[in-house]
């Protein structure tokens, strides 16, 4: 169907006002944080579940691909649409519509960022655990479709372990409940295998979501290494020890110093590489916990390690953290951010093998990442304007991805398969596991309709 | 369909005569819902039981998955049972890495052997699931039936521990879905998928969990109030504050007096049971919080238990439907969800519903989660009732339904299965069921007519 019609029949359900179609808008929804570029036809912002089903069965019926899209934060290429079609952007629904504290749920719509659900639940006293590092500007609708990490993961879990159920579009326009409020529904879990389904399998028009109680008290401390090693032996020796912090992250040199000239979180230049470390829940008995991840790290030759002593303090550790994407994006004009995750006991000898990987190729590597969860997340530095530069990083990235499988782990923790990683999903999986996930896609969207081309690689 | 000759040797060419059972007498153990099958194998390896599926779907055989056989009784009536799998020979410990606090181990171990070992690893570990059925419950048991127990409010259910399984798909493919980190977005997180399935999709085989440090102290804490809008508002304020307890449990005054686990001093009332778990100083600080919280409640007093009673008590607990099916034969177990709000309304109409019905009924509620469990006690005249039975089901389906929940007959004489939706109030997301069991088991041959929709 040409652009022009296919724009005057999305007008009928949305009004013309909410259909994108200028070359501006086809090249702006054409691309996210990842590497990948590509072209949509026309772009939907839906007010409505009901505006949503007709526009899906309007391209049902005549053949269109169709691609969800929040705020395109996506790091593998998830929200480009590679085969064309038509990207639905939630930025008009984004309503909490339900704040239930009596049963601990919030009710949203997909296009709220995560962070304003945050402020909102904190006026009274609640929180909703998963924190990714774009929760500004991220959308839960993303954080389902992409299974969203986040620092305090590593003790309260993913956005699965907190997404209770959803309303959803199926691929001809349908709309039904999986999950919801109550736990244990029977049937299979429908919302766990829709979260982190990346858009292919429908197209969440509103999410049911955990909330609990704020922690009573909460201690972040830092702790400045001279060598990288050493924090990563650190990392193994907490978690050996048996200690779940609320987070336990890594920030390298090359990152520290991208930090301090953005945002000034107080990161000594000299360090080869800092921990933040958080403790929250009762008050009672968390000094005592503290003392003991201090001689956990002064045991592997910390330089120095300090507690926040205000929440000024703390906050200002943590804008560091979560500025250093965006800090390092300073140093080069582009990053390939690899996300592969290892057993926790594996984590000092597979950084040693990525810092190698990048001494091979020439190519400077920034490290900031979720140690406790064994989530890394290398940076690899270049310019894209360098072709030579830029084939080298393709192939430091997949090698990186490979060491992280071949020492027991994954090729993805929290950023998902997308574009990018299709080809390494054979590090992981054989051909039969991805022919098991295939009869999943066919069971939810038979004819092909959400996001294609993604997640699974094409099968010989 | 080919002869039981010709099936008996396949299956002795593939895990040998010594692992098969087909004398007719023996085989009227493993009946289900009164069907028995044609034969029981006991694959030790998870190629074996690929090759046992793969003919099973060639030749249409139906499989009843099975490890220690306590969950056989739930679901729908099964339509047709040729072979029961039992996992009971799959018990290995794959990979043992409690440093990096995961643990792969094979379906048919027994929960109650792994946490025996890890308690023994290193600094002690455990898995943190505490379902019904503490000396025979498997893992791959309670996992496909997504059992879970008290200690879920803290810890959560299956689906929150697993990151990693390997099934036999009905086609006989070995799937491995997850893996052994505990972040993991490589893929359709098929595991979630698994759990709960009833075995309708696969058989599970390995299971990958995470694990935690075993507490430095553990409390338990009962409470008895005389009112259950007392024991309601308790709870309520409990759940509400940010104390920080593993478990929160109702019972009903029917319960405390059937339980194997005497409370003299509760008798007639309705008794609050809380699990801490932690660092000695919150533990402490919170059994003397709760404590007060209680009093304010109109609790008389609360008892705190010491270790030795604390398994005890827990046990018990776990273990209520084991010890009624002795002490209460022909009681019908329901499994109730429902808005974690609605705890106290729903404890409250299904005693009265019972009650109206001219039955007694126990009950536990796992008070933070808006889940409860309860048991219906018709007594000997069960074949009198079974009509009363019927439309006290229903009405009781309907209260759940109206607090956004739903209710699943966990278990019930075949008279009573044969005129009840065993899965409760059909929902909108069927379909997609139904969809996806087509997709994976066209054939239908695994557990046939035991999942909801008749699958």
């Amino acid at each position: 169907m040409d652009r022009e019609r296919l724009s005057q029949e999305m007008a009928n359900i949305v009004g013309k006002e909410n259909v994108l179609s200028s070359e501006t808008d086809l090249l702006l929804y054409g691309y996210d944080a990842s590497l990948f570029r590509a072209k949509p036809d026309c772009i939907v912002l839906p007010g409505s579940t009901e505006e949503v089903s007709k526009v899906v069965r309007f391209a049902h019926e005549n053949g269109i691909h169709v691609v969800g899209r929040g705020s395109g934060t996506n790091l593998s290429g998830g929200t480009i649409p590679a085969q064309g079609g038509i990207v639905i952007h939630f930025s008009r629904m984004n309503r909490i519509l339900e704040i239930d504290l009596e049963n601990q749920r919030v009710v949203v719509e997909p296009g709220i960022f995560t962070l304003t659900l945050k402020n909102a639940l904190a006026r009274y006293g609640y929180v909703y655990q998963p924190d990714p590092a774009s929760e500004k500007v991220s959308t839960l609708g993303g954080n389902f479709g992409e299974n969203s990490g986040g620092p305090h993961c590593l003790k309260y879990g993913v956005t699965t372990n907190h997404m209770l159920g959803a309303e959803v579009v199926l691929y001809d326009g349908s709309v039904i409940q999986v999950g919801g409020k109550s736990l244990d529904n029977p049937g299979y879990d429908l919302t766990g295998i829709l979260v982190g389904s990346e858009g292919t399998l429908g197209i969440a028009t509103k999410l049911v979501l955990r909330i609990m109680p704020k922690p009573e008290a909460v201690k972040t401390m830092l702790a400045i290494y001279n060598s990288l090693e050493d924090a990563g032996k650190t990392v193994s020796a907490i978690i050996a020890d048996g200690i779940i912090p609320a987070t336990l992250e890594m920030i390298d040199k090359l990152t520290i110093k991208a930090v301090e000239e953005s945002v000034h979180a107080g990161f000594p230049l000299d360090a080869e590489a800092v921990l933040l470390i958080e403790l929250d829940g009762l008050k009672d008995g968390m000094e005592r916990l503290a003392e003991r991840i201090m001689e956990i790290c002064r045991k592997n030759n910390v330089r120095e390690v300090k507690a926040a002593k205000t929440e000024a303090e703390r906050m200002q550790l943590w804008a560091g953290r979560k500025g250093a994407f965006g800090a390092v994006a300073r140093l080069r004009p582009n990053y390939l951010v690899c996300d592969g995750t290892v057993p926790r006991t594996k984590l000092p000898e597979v950084l040693t093998r990525v810092m190698e990987v990048g001494k091979k190729y020439g190519l400077a590597i920034a490290n900031v990442f979720h140690a406790g969860d064994g989530n890394l997340h290398p940076l690899i530095l270049f310019d894209e304007r360098n072709e030579e530069e830029l084939r080298k990083v393709h192939l430091a990235g997949s090698e990186i991805l490979k060491i992280c499988s071949d020492a027991g782990g994954t090729i993805s923790g929290e950023h998902g398969i997308g574009t990018e990683k299709k080809k390494e999903m054979l590090f992981v999986f054989s051909p039969r596991d991805i022919t098991a996930m295939g009869k999943v896609k066919k069971a939810f969207d038979p004819d092909d309709v959400y996001n294609p081309g993604k997640v699974l690689p094409e099968q010989p | 369909m080919p002869k039981g000759d010709k099936i008996s040797s396949k299956f002795k060419e593939i895990i040998g005569e010594s692992h098969i059972v087909k004398d007719s007498e023996k085989l009227q153990a493993y009946a289900v819902d009164g069907k028995k099958p044609k034969i029981v194998v006991s694959p030790g390896k998870i190629e074996e039981v690929s090759k046992i599926v793969a003919y099973a779907n060639q030749e249409q055989l139906s499989i009843i998955p099975r490890g220690n056989g306590t969950k056989l009784g739930m679901g729908g009536i099964p339509k047709k049972v040729d072979i029961v799998l039992s996992t009971l020979r799959l018990k290995k410990v794959t990979d043992n890495d409690c440093e990096n606090l995961t643990l792969s181990v094979q379906s048919g171990m027994p929960l109650k052997e792994v946490q025996k070992m890890l308690a023994k690893e290193g600094r002690g570990y455990f898995l943190p699931l505490d379902p019904p059925f503490t000396d025979k419950a498997t893992l791959g048991g309670i996992v496909a039936s997504n059992s879970s127990g008290p200690k879920r409010l803290l810890y959560g259910t299956a689906r929150d521990l697993i990151i990693g399984t390997k099934a036999v798909f009905p086609n006989g493919d070995i799937v491995v879905s997850g893996g052994k980190t505990v972040k993991n977005v490589s893929g359709y997180d098929m595991c979630k998928l698994l759990i709960g399935s009833y075995g309708t999709l696969g058989i599970l085989c390995e299971i990958t969990f995470k694990l935690l440090p075993l507490p430095e102290k553990e409390a338990t804490l009962l409470i008895p109030f005389a009112r259950l809008e007392e024991a309601d508002g308790f709870v309520r304020e409990l759940i509400g504050s940010q104390l920080i307890p593993t478990s929160v449990e109702t019972l009903n005054p029917t319960t405390v007096k059937k339980m194997k686990y005497s409370i003299s001093t509760s008798n007639g009332y309705y008794l609050v049971a809380i699990g801490l778990e932690g660092v000695r100083e919150g533990v402490d600080r919170q059994v003397s919080d709760m404590g007060e919280i209680g009093k304010k409640h109109g609790a008389l007093k609360a008892e705190v238990l010491d270790t030795e009673k604390q398994n005890a008590f827990w046990t018990a607990l776990r273990d209520f439907s084991k010890g009624l099916a002795k002490s209460a034969p022909g009681s019908i177990s329901l499994k109730s969800n429902f808005l974690i709000s609605k705890r106290g309304e729903m404890l409250a109409s299904f005693e009265k519903m019972t009650k109206e019905s001219g039955m007694d009924c126990a009950i536990l509620s796992h008070s933070g989660n808006g889940i409860l469990h309860a048991h219906l006690l018709p007594g000997r005249s069960l074949r009198s009732k079974s009509d009363s039975l019927v439309e006290l089901i229903r009405k009781l389906t309907a209260e759940a339904v109206k607090n956004e929940g739903n209710l699943v007959v966990e278990s019930a004489p075949v008279a009573i299965k044969k005129k009840v939706d065993v899965w409760g109030q059909s929902r909108d997301d069927y379909r997609v069921v139904r969809r996806l069991k087509e997709q994976i088991d066209p054939a239908g041959i695994l557990n046939p007519g035991r999942f909801l929709g008749g699958i």
